[in-house]
């Protein structure tokens, strides 16, 4: 209390009311400055929050985006970003990455030396300092080169190709299911392929739910299956791609029909009485031929192979 | 069979769509109203996989193994997985790590422990160099130790990966995540969906069947490994014994003729008929038709299971004794199961638990025993379907549950009688062989020391992705719906097709 008296005893020192907020602002600004030396993230920051500095942000097709992103994404971000941000650092986006925590920046542009993200993600696990940390498995071999590169090639938001990188790795694409097309593609043997599956129980299947392709397998009816069953089938012969006929009683007088069939890729004729095999070989999509356990010459299977044609067994055997 | 065939499902389905209705079903209806507005757009945004209706897999009841065509053309028609329990070491047999030898006896970096949970190591272990001299070999110069001569010679039809990982360091979970896709009990076994998802080709014989060898003690994680889970119990493996009966009490009892047996069959199919008529549960509709499926298996799986049917020479190449119960047994009926038109075929060998405390769990005692047990056999397997053109469309898988340390384990702190490593999930070996994939090659790596991945990991459900991927499946979309899900065999994590190995 003493001291406000002197304060106020002492009116002739009485700052001016301009001089008095001038004082102010200019520690604050002195304030803040420090703070932006220390930390300038921080000045970043304000700059964007006050609309001054354009938030950065990367083009969707560019190298950081395609190759970047998801390492940082499912490898980073559960520590460094929404939910928590350790050393109050955030990767996931391109503004947090170029904006670094709280010891400063994380990127060098161009500079992977003196990067720290670059440092951390290069320490081997039994640094105190390595990233992912002790216990997650650490970066690949190429991921860190991902990293490293972009880095070193300005750590931009739009370059697109990156020369040298890795490759990605290729996504396996599935193919969808127009189930009205396939339909549509089955329709004009859908009905000679339902009463022919009556008759040969377990024989005849579609190859896959998206395609019109018939397989048989008769191997399973041994020696009730016959040239004459063969036959039967041949309504269905242009769409056959996969003929299973081991153990069956088929002859070379089904040779013929086989070697007809337009989409014919693998056929098995192990275990039958089948011998001269010539002409086969003009199946137009034949790849494989099974004739292990037969009389097949093995002069017979040459044709075969100079078409490319795979040949198991035939000649000597196993 | 015919009464059966005849029966109408439609009670069936009433069952299984009460059954599949869940509080997420109800909860799902009432957001009708106020809420549609808001979740017709919401609801846009987060349809399953790009909207598809989901694929179909309902059967007549009376024929639950009946085919069904795979979604796509797939590479192969069946699976032959060769599971050799209690986890081979990689660091002996195929990830050759000469930096690893150069450091044996040191002790291992503090950063391999600190902060790690190990199965039983105890303080600092000593680091422990390849016990076996390695070298490369086939066209492919993979690299392979000397305790596998027989499979060497299959080496170029190999797709070997070193970058498999897993989350589970004790056996029971880690098998079971193997081959069910989860670490718990309860989830559908691999074999299971697979027969789920495209039926087996022969009706006379079990679409999943699994021969086990070395197995006093059976699989850690015992039967869930071949179980059905939520699926229908009819897709559950059915384990076979190589010797004598190949399903116990499956023959008839002496004095028993097959006539007097189909009598008691038709008197118990009528009373199961009436059954089902009363309460309308398709379990009993699969119940005759297993009892049926038994009567026929008593002809077909005494036949598929007799090894005394090879010929002398195949025996000697498989190194296969008629009347035993062993490995080499094993794989020679899986062959015959394989030409039958089995469609997974799991095989389990135990006893590569090789932690050095007794003799058997030696590296240079048990490992080199459980390397004679099944190497002759193994590259026989492969070398007899391949000669048949049966490797077009067969995969063939061999691996553990996890892989093991480069540390010598000390168990309590202390050196032991015999060398041994410890569990180790992040890091372990298995190969492929067969239709779809590339051969003679190495997919991904492991660092210098054999600790951790390197380059390429493989998830335990990457390798599911791939597998489901080569008989045809989109992995999201092979589902059965159980407690208001779309349960899939990879779970909910996000899998994905190795499609570097892809041929």
């Amino acid at each position: 209390m003493s001291g406000g008296d002197g304060i106020s005893g002492r009116q002739s020192g009485r700052l001016s009311a301009a001089a008095y907020f001038g004082c102010v602002a200019l520690l604050t600004l002195a304030g803040v400055g420090l703070s932006i030396l220390a930390q300038p993230a921080l000045g970043h920051d304000m700059l964007q929050l006050m609309g001054l500095e354009r938030v950065p942000q990367a083009d969707s097709a560019s190298f950081y985006a395609k190759r970047v992103t998801p390492l940082l994404e499912t490898r980073c971000a559960a520590c460094h970003g929404e939910k928590r941000q350790k050393s109050d650092l955030r990767l996931d986006s391109f503004a947090g990455l170029l904006r670094g925590g709280k010891h400063g920046a994380v990127i060098r542009p161009g500079d992977t030396k003196n990067s720290e993200l670059s440092l951390r993600i290069s320490l081997p696990s039994s640094d105190d300092r390595a990233m992912p940390p002790s216990g997650k498995p650490p970066l690949t071999e190429d991921e860190k080169t991902v990293i490293r590169l972009w880095i070193a090639h300005g750590a931009s938001g739009v370059l697109r190709d990156i020369a040298g990188a890795p490759k990605p790795v290729a996504e396996v694409k599935l193919p969808e299911l127009d189930t009205a097309r396939v339909e549509k593609q089955r329709a004009p043997l859908a009905a000679m392929v339902r009463r022919l599956q009556g008759r040969f129980p377990g024989v005849i299947a579609y190859e896959a739910r998206d395609t019109a392709d018939l397989e048989i397998n008769a191997s399973l009816r041994a020696t009730d299956f016959g040239d004459a069953d063969l036959q039967a089938l041949a309504p269905l012969a242009a769409r056959i791609v996969r003929a299973d006929l081991s153990g069956t009683a088929v002859t070379d007088a089904s040779l013929p029909v086989l070697a007809a069939m337009p989409k014919l890729k693998n056929l098995r004729l192990s275990g039958t009485k089948v011998g001269d095999i010539r002409g086969l070989e003009a199946a137009p999509a034949l790849k494989s031929l099974s004739v292990v356990n037969t009389k097949v010459s093995g002069s017979a299977l040459a044709a075969f192979k100079a078409k490319g044609i795979t040949v198991y067994g035939g000649g000597d055997g196993p | 069979m015919k009464p059966v065939a005849d029966m109408k499902n439609i009670h069936q389905l009433d069952l299984a769509q009460i059954q599949a209705q869940t509080r997420r079903h109800f909860l799902g209806w009432g957001t009708g109203g106020l809420g549609a507005f808001f979740l017709n757009s919401t609801l846009a945004n987060a349809a399953p996989a790009g909207g598809h209706a989901p694929l179909d897999f309902a059967r007549n009841p009376a024929t639950p193994l009946s085919v069904l065509p795979p979604q796509f053309a797939g590479k192969i028609k069946r699976v032959i997985y060769l599971h050799m329990g209690g986890a081979p070491s990689q660091l002996e047999l195929f990830d050759y790590k000469p930096t690893l030898a150069r450091f044996h006896g040191h002790d291992c970096p503090e950063s391999f422990i600190k902060g790690k949970r190990l199965a039983f190591i105890q303080g600092i272990p000593k680091l422990l160099g390849p016990m076996f001299p390695f070298h490369r070999a086939g066209k492919s110069g993979t690299w392979i130790s000397d305790r596998l001569p027989h499979l060497e010679r299959a080496i170029d039809d190999l797709c070997v990966i070193k970058s498999m990982k897993t989350d589970q360091f004790n056996h029971a979970p880690a098998q079971l995540l193997v081959h069910t896709g989860d670490a718990r009990t309860g989830y559908a076994s691999l074999g299971s969906w697979v027969t789920y998802g495209l039926g087996s080709e022969n009706q006379n014989l079990p679409g999943f069947i699994v021969l086990i060898s070395n197995g006093g003690t059976t699989a850690n994680a015992g039967k869930p490994l071949w179980g059905s889970g939520f699926l229908p119990s009819v897709y559950q493996g059915v384990a076979c014994r190589s010797a004598g009966e190949p399903v116990l009490y499956l023959d008839n009892p002496k004095s028993v003729s097959r006539a007097e047996r189909r009598k008691v069959l038709d008197a118990v199919d009528e009373i199961n008929r009436q059954t089902y008529q009363q309460f309308g549960n398709p379990e009993t509709v699969t119940r005759i038709a297993q009892y049926e499926m038994a009567f026929r298996m008593q002809l077909e799986a005494s036949d598929a299971m007799d090894i005394r049917r090879e010929p002398k020479a195949v025996l000697e190449r498989y190194g296969a004794e008629p009347g035993k119960t062993s490995y080499a047994n094993n794989c020679l009926v899986a062959r015959r199961l394989a030409e039958r038109g089995v469609r997974y075929i799991q095989l389990y060998h135990w006893g590569w638990d090789s932690h050095g405390t007794p003799t058997d769990e030696g590296l240079n005692v048990g490992l080199v025993g459980r390397c004679r047990d099944t190497d002759k056999a193994t590259a026989a397997l492969l070398a007899d379907l391949k000669a048949r053109g049966l490797l077009e469309d067969t995969l063939v898988v061999w691996g553990g549950e996890f892989g093991r340390t480069p540390m010598w384990e000390n168990r309590g702190g202390q050196e032991m009688e015999f060398i041994g490593r410890d569990h180790h999930p992040n890091c372990f070996t298995i190969w492929m062989a067969g239709g779809g994939i590339k051969h003679g090659i190495s997919y991904g790596e492991t660092d210098d020391m054999g600790y951790e991945i390197a380059r390429n990991p493989v998830e335990v459900r990457d390798l599911h992705a791939t597998m489901l991927y080569l008989l045809g499946f989109d992995y999201r979309r092979l589902n059965y719906p159980y407690q208001g899900l779309d349960q899939k065999l990879t779970g909910v994590k996000p899998a994905r097709i190795v499609s570097e190995i892809l041929a």
